[in-house]
């Protein structure tokens, strides 16, 4: 067979040990990389947690659940029709397996029926979907008396009694089914469609034909996992096939709604240890928007980020603890000293006159140790300060309606990245909470009453209590008003002007009216000075290189390669990477020094669609013989091999359409 | 003849029918001969089915009954047969036949002799070949074998029911056919006004003195005019057959008599009913197959949902929509255009529908081109000519990141796009083409702020 594909696997060299003992001499490898091992770990346990807590959906399942156990086949009807639901996973298809995995195990917990699972690549035809699934539900074992009953019968088929069994039943013989059936007597069999799209639809037609007629002795029932629409795949579907199903569909939680509850609860939560910057974590929620939607690939590259902090800095030892002066590798004072912002906050002393402080740090590294420690601990409580002052943001304008709905992963990005201060986002908000009449102003202290693990100084109790107390003395159903919001007051005294009863609780109105107003007024400027204080910059905390991971390069290098760019790049300009004297006078021009498939391939390049090879050969010719003066048959058995290389590439392939000619199937940039 | 009663109850139970029963049953009754070989041919859903069944069952000669549509392949049918032949005649005669001597059946000569070795010395057995011209995988001279099958085995009678009888399957002239004709508009309503659904779904309260009885009367007055209605509105052409006529039926009676159930109008006020309804007949959204019931099928006085466009459309990635998007318009305009409508460098993309270049074209061959480009079937494009599309019609460039092509995989394992050919996954010259339409591709674009009509060479209609 032609091998299509091989695998490079460089020799674990002696090269690449080194390379590793140099890292672990620098500071404390081993201690950091059981900090890492702390960091992670309950991060880690949060997001699996999550995740299958999100997908799991429990709502979704529910529904399926009752569809199941309530599917009944009428038993009046001839022509039989299977109970179907669709299920509407969505296209992030790696995560159809888990789902169905669990709604298989509950489906045989709460309801009397069985499950099977069918993926496309073992239903390539009728013949093998109905093989599979009479295995896999004859197979299963049911309980200890069904084995043995199994056995005897086996016994029987050996022992020469056939004349009862009779002709052996081929394996896709529905027949088996029945006869498993009578001895389970399930409810029903459902039957799920795992990946239906990608069935071969004619498979899927038939599949239906054949179990609708065997309905009035099977209880069959359908479950599809359709990852585009449901009227995508009913469109694929034959009419005559549609008939026989009829159902319900069901939508799976979208993963985009998914990530983003994921994301605030592990890495946008105030209680994380160390805290993810605002570029790299803008870059991961662009990236479950832009091209992928998985929760395991989230979890992923923020693992690999924690990784990369805890192995490459070697000053993230600091965030342990419990490490005492003594136990500090050597080299870390002097690499703190070189830190940006170490040197910001000395200039800042400095510009306090505390020079002294500032030659003490300089000179003992005992005293730098303590302001560490200090720096760390309130670092860290700013840190989470802020984290928790996103949530709060989040959970007011929630309830705060009219204002424009901003995920809260983008709040999070904006807030670690030092935007919110008085940002418009912030001045829009309290504008609108200091109109807020009173039902929406209890359910905002509802909401903050329910934060927790956060950072919220105002006194919340204090403010229900006394909104309990004015709403108590408001004698009619209308929630009291903001005097700060124009318009409703407009409009309220229209309304009084109409109705000449009312005029007499004037008076009482709106004293209530203003003593409510100066509750909303002070609660407001509570939460003003709280986003005041809370809203720091963290890049300006001193050791912010170390509190917060804010690295991308080392990400995208590894979760987003560029294959083909570097494959196109070492081809056209070959210099980039071989970093050779010989051609670096010829930037970006053809000289004969370079490799000669990269000259073929740039000359390839300044070609059309369709190739003369003889024209190719004679511009390579020129190009080799210029250099170096080969002899004819060389520089062509050079050509025929680079050439042959491009085609291995799959850049090129003969033309069908004229003779001598190759044709271009790859453009550069794409 | 069979005893008049049990005719009466065929009939009763398959009315309008009359002619193919009292034949079968003249054909299959016990003590005199029957055909060898008797065709039953008639289209779908015409009863053909049921009555023979029906017929053998009130006779009392052995028979079984093979369902070509549950045969896999020739083989299984094989074994099939001998199987249910065998279960047939144990139940008949009340012992078990030994069956050991019948545990192989590969092909039709084996079911030959399997088939005289238990028949030997028994009174006529019936086989039935349900829907054998339709049999997956069947040997090619299957039909004309089991023709002959009677001439073969001297006590079995064959009776094969197919949808058309064509002369050239049998090859042989004077087998005995049965045709069931399709039913008329009359016979449909007839058969089908049989069982009425209910009009209350709820019991009335007794108080009301609405009996069950008077309720019965009423559901079987109104449903057969509705029939009526239903066939001349939307079945006469559209759902001819039994089945089809009253699956259709069966969707629009809910809404239908749903005034009746709030009490606008009495169980009698049937033309009443009919125009307050006639949005109902009017509009051809019913006709649709689909497995999720569509559930406001519009009466035009009420006020139904909007229609939520495809749930899916959030879902998908940024990227993936974009490549959607570029794969539509690869598949469906022509190569050579798309310097035209892509090319970054002409700073006027040509946004207006048939602008410049393609209406001198058209004005110049005014017949060649009438149908717009996405009615048109996809045609295959190389990946490259997908990517340029992609960056071109991209707002903002994106590196080329293996993420680009991950997406690509994923949109083919839900065959979104699909591989054309059976080419190797790895080779340079592999085609794809999309399997979506218009209406799908316009709804990504929109999503993503794409009007993907700007870029259809030709452009769209309405
Ligand atoms: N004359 C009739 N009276 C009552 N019901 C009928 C009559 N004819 C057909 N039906 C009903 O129509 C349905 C389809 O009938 P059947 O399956 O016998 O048709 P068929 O001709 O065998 O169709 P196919 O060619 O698709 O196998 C059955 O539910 C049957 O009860
Ligand atoms: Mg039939």
């Amino acid at each position: 067979m032609e091998q299509k594909c091989y695998i490079y696997s460089p020799d674990d060299s002696d090269e690449r040990a080194s390379k590793r003992r140099r890292i672990a001499c620098a500071a404390g490898w081993s201690l950091r990389e059981q900090l890492y091992g702390e960091f992670w770990a309950p991060l880690e346990h949060r997001i699996q947690t999550q995740s299958t807590l999100e997908e799991a959906d429990s709502t979704t399942l529910e529904k399926i659940i009752k569809f199941v156990s309530g599917a009944v086949v009428a038993p009046d009807r001839q022509e039989a029709v299977i109970p179907t639901g669709l299920i509407l996973a969505g296209s992030s298809i790696a995560s159809h397996r888990s789902f169905f995995d669990r709604l298989g195990r509950k489906i045989v917990l709460d309801t009397g029926s069985t499950f099977v699972l069918l993926t496309s690549g073992e239903c390539l035809n009728l013949k093998a979907l109905v093989k599979s699934l009479i295995k896999k539900l004859t197979s299963r074992v049911g309980g200890n008396d069904d084995e043995e009953d199994e056995e005897d019968e086996e016994d029987e088929n050996h022992t020469g009694n056939v004349s009862r069994i009779g002709p052996k039943l081929r394996d896709y013989d529905l027949v088996r089914l029945q006869e498993w059936y009578s001895k389970t007597k399930v409810d029903s069999i459902v039957v799920a469609i795992q990946d239906s799209e990608a069935f071969d639809f004619s498979v899927l037609a038939e599949m239906a034909e054949l179990l609708s007629s065997w309905m009035d002795r099977l209880p069959f029932l359908l479950l599809f996992g359709i990852a585009t629409s449901s009227e995508s795949f009913q469109s694929n579907l034959s009419g005559a096939a549609l008939r026989l199903l009829k159902g319900e569909e069901f939508n799976v939680t979208q993963a985009d709604d998914i990530f983003e509850k994921i994301f605030c609860t592990t890495v946008g939560s105030p209680e994380v240890s160390l805290y993810l910057g605002p570029d790299l974590s803008r870059r991961l929620v662009d990236r479950q928007k832009d091209h992928v939607q998985s929760v395991q690939d989230f979890s992923d590259a923020v693992k690999y980020a924690y990784m990369c902090h805890f192995y490459a800095n070697p000053l993230s030892v600091f965030l342990s603890q419990s490490l005492a002066f003594g136990e500090m590798p050597h080299d870390v004072w002097e690499a703190t000293r070189n830190l940006p912002s170490f040197r910001r906050w000395v200039n800042t002393l400095l510009e306090d006159g505390r020079a002294k402080e500032v030659r003490r740090l300089l000179e003992s590294d005992r005293y730098l140790y303590d302001n560490i420690k200090h720096h760390i601990a309130s670092g860290q409580t700013a840190m989470f300060k802020l984290v928790s002052a996103t949530s709060v943001l989040a959970a007011i304008r929630v309830i705060v309606q009219k204002v424009p709905h901003v995920p809260r992963s983008s709040l999070y990005i904006r807030s670690t990245s030092g935007e919110l201060n008085g940002s418009p986002l912030i001045r829009e908000m309290l504008l609108m909470l200091s109109k807020v009449s009173s039902d929406t102003f209890s359910s905002v202290l509802t909401s903050m009453e329910l934060l927790q693990n956060s950072y919220v100084p105002i006194d919340i109790a204090v403010y229900r209590r006394e909104l309990d107390a004015l709403i108590k003395r408001n004698p009619n159903s209308t929630p009291l008003r903001s005097q700060h919001d124009v318009k409703n007051n407009s409009l309220r005294t229209t309304i009084v002007a109409q109705k000449v009863q009312l005029s007499k609780h004037k008076s009482t109105l709106s004293e209530l009216d203003s003593s409510y107003s100066e509750l909303v007024r002070r609660f407001h400027d509570d939460v003003e000075n709280y986003f005041e204080e809370t809203l720091i910059d963290p890049r300006d905390l001193f050791l912010s290189e170390i509190l917060l991971y804010d690295l991308k390069s080392p990400l995208s290098e590894v979760f987003a390669p560029k294959p083909r760019f570097a494959i196109e790049r070492a081809l056209s300009s070959p210099h980039d990477y071989l970093g050779c004297d010989c051609c670096s006078s010829s930037e970006g021009a053809l000289s004969g020094t370079q490799p000669v498939t990269a000259i073929l391939y740039q000359l390839y390049l300044e070609s059309g669609s369709i190739i003369n090879v003889n024209d190719l050969w004679m511009a390579f010719h020129a190009i080799i013989g210029e250099e170096n003066d080969e002899s004819e048959s060389n520089a062509m058995a050079l050509f025929e091999q680079a050439l042959a290389n491009l085609k291995f590439l799959g850049l090129v392939k003969e033309s069908k359409r004229k003779a001598d000619h190759i044709s271009k199937t790859t453009w550069k940039g794409l | 003849m069979l005893p008049d009663e049990l005719l009466e109850t065929l009939n009763d139970q398959f009315p309008c029918r009359e002619l193919q029963i009292r034949r079968l049953s003249a054909l299959y009754l016990p003590p005199f001969p029957s055909p060898r070989t008797l065709i039953v041919h008639g289209l779908e859903a015409t009863g053909k089915s049921s009555i023979v069944k029906g017929v053998l069952e009130t006779s009392s000669l052995p028979h079984a009954i093979i369902s070509s549509r549950e045969c896999l392949t020739g083989r299984h049918l094989f074994e099939r047969t001998v199987a249910s032949c065998l279960d047939a005649l144990d139940a008949h005669s009340g012992y078990k036949i030994d069956r050991k001597p019948y545990c192989r059946c590969e092909n039709l000569n084996a079911l030959v002799i399997h088939l005289r070795g238990m028949l030997e010395g028994r009174e006529r057995f019936v086989l039935v070949f349900d829907g054998i011209d339709s049999q997956r995988e069947a040997p090619p001279t299957l039909l004309p074998a089991l023709a002959r099958f009677g001439e073969m085995i001297p006590n079995l009678s064959i009776v094969m029911i197919v949808t058309v009888p064509h002369p050239r399957y049998f090859y042989q002239s004077g087998i005995p056919y049965l045709h069931f004709p399709p039913y008329t508009r009359d016979e449909s309503i007839r058969i089908l006004s049989r069982n009425p659904p209910q009009i209350f779904l709820n019991a009335p309260e007794p108080a009301l003195e609405y009996t069950p009885d008077l309720a019965e009367e009423d559901n079987l007055w109104v449903w057969s005019r509705f029939l009526a209605a239903v066939w001349d509105a939307l079945a006469k052409n559209a759902a001819r057959d039994l089945i089809g006529f009253r699956s259709l039926a069966e969707k629009l009676w809910r809404p239908f008599v749903q005034p009746i159930v709030d009490g606008t109008f009495g169980t009698r006020d049937f033309s009443r009913l009919m125009v307050h309804r006639r949005g109902l007949f009017q509009s051809e959204e019913c006709l649709i197959d689909s497995i999720v019931p569509r559930s406001p099928i519009l009466p035009p006085t009420s006020t139904t949902t909007p229609k939520t466009g495809p749930s899916i459309l959030h879902d998908l990635p940024y990227y993936s929509k974009y490549l959607l998007c570029a794969a539509y318009l690869a598949s469906h305009n022509p190569a050579r255009t798309d310097s035209l409508y892509f090319m970054q460098t002409s700073t006027s993309r040509r946004k207006k529908r048939g602008g410049g270049a393609p209406k001198t074209r058209v004005s110049k061959t005014p017949k060649a081109r009438k149908i717009p480009r996405h009615l048109l079937s996809p045609s295959p494009f190389p990946l490259d000519r997908l990517l340029a599309i992609f960056r071109a019609i991209l707002p903002d460039p994106v590196p080329q990141t293996a993420d680009i092509y991950t997406q690509i995989a994923t949109l083919g394992s839900i065959r979104l796009l699909v591989r054309t050919g059976m080419a190797d996954v790895l080779d340079a010259g592999g085609k794809w083409r999309v399997t979506f339409g218009w209406e799908y591709a316009a709804a990504v674009g929109r999503s993503v702020g794409f009007e993907i009509g700007e870029f259809l060479a030709g452009g769209v209609e309405g």
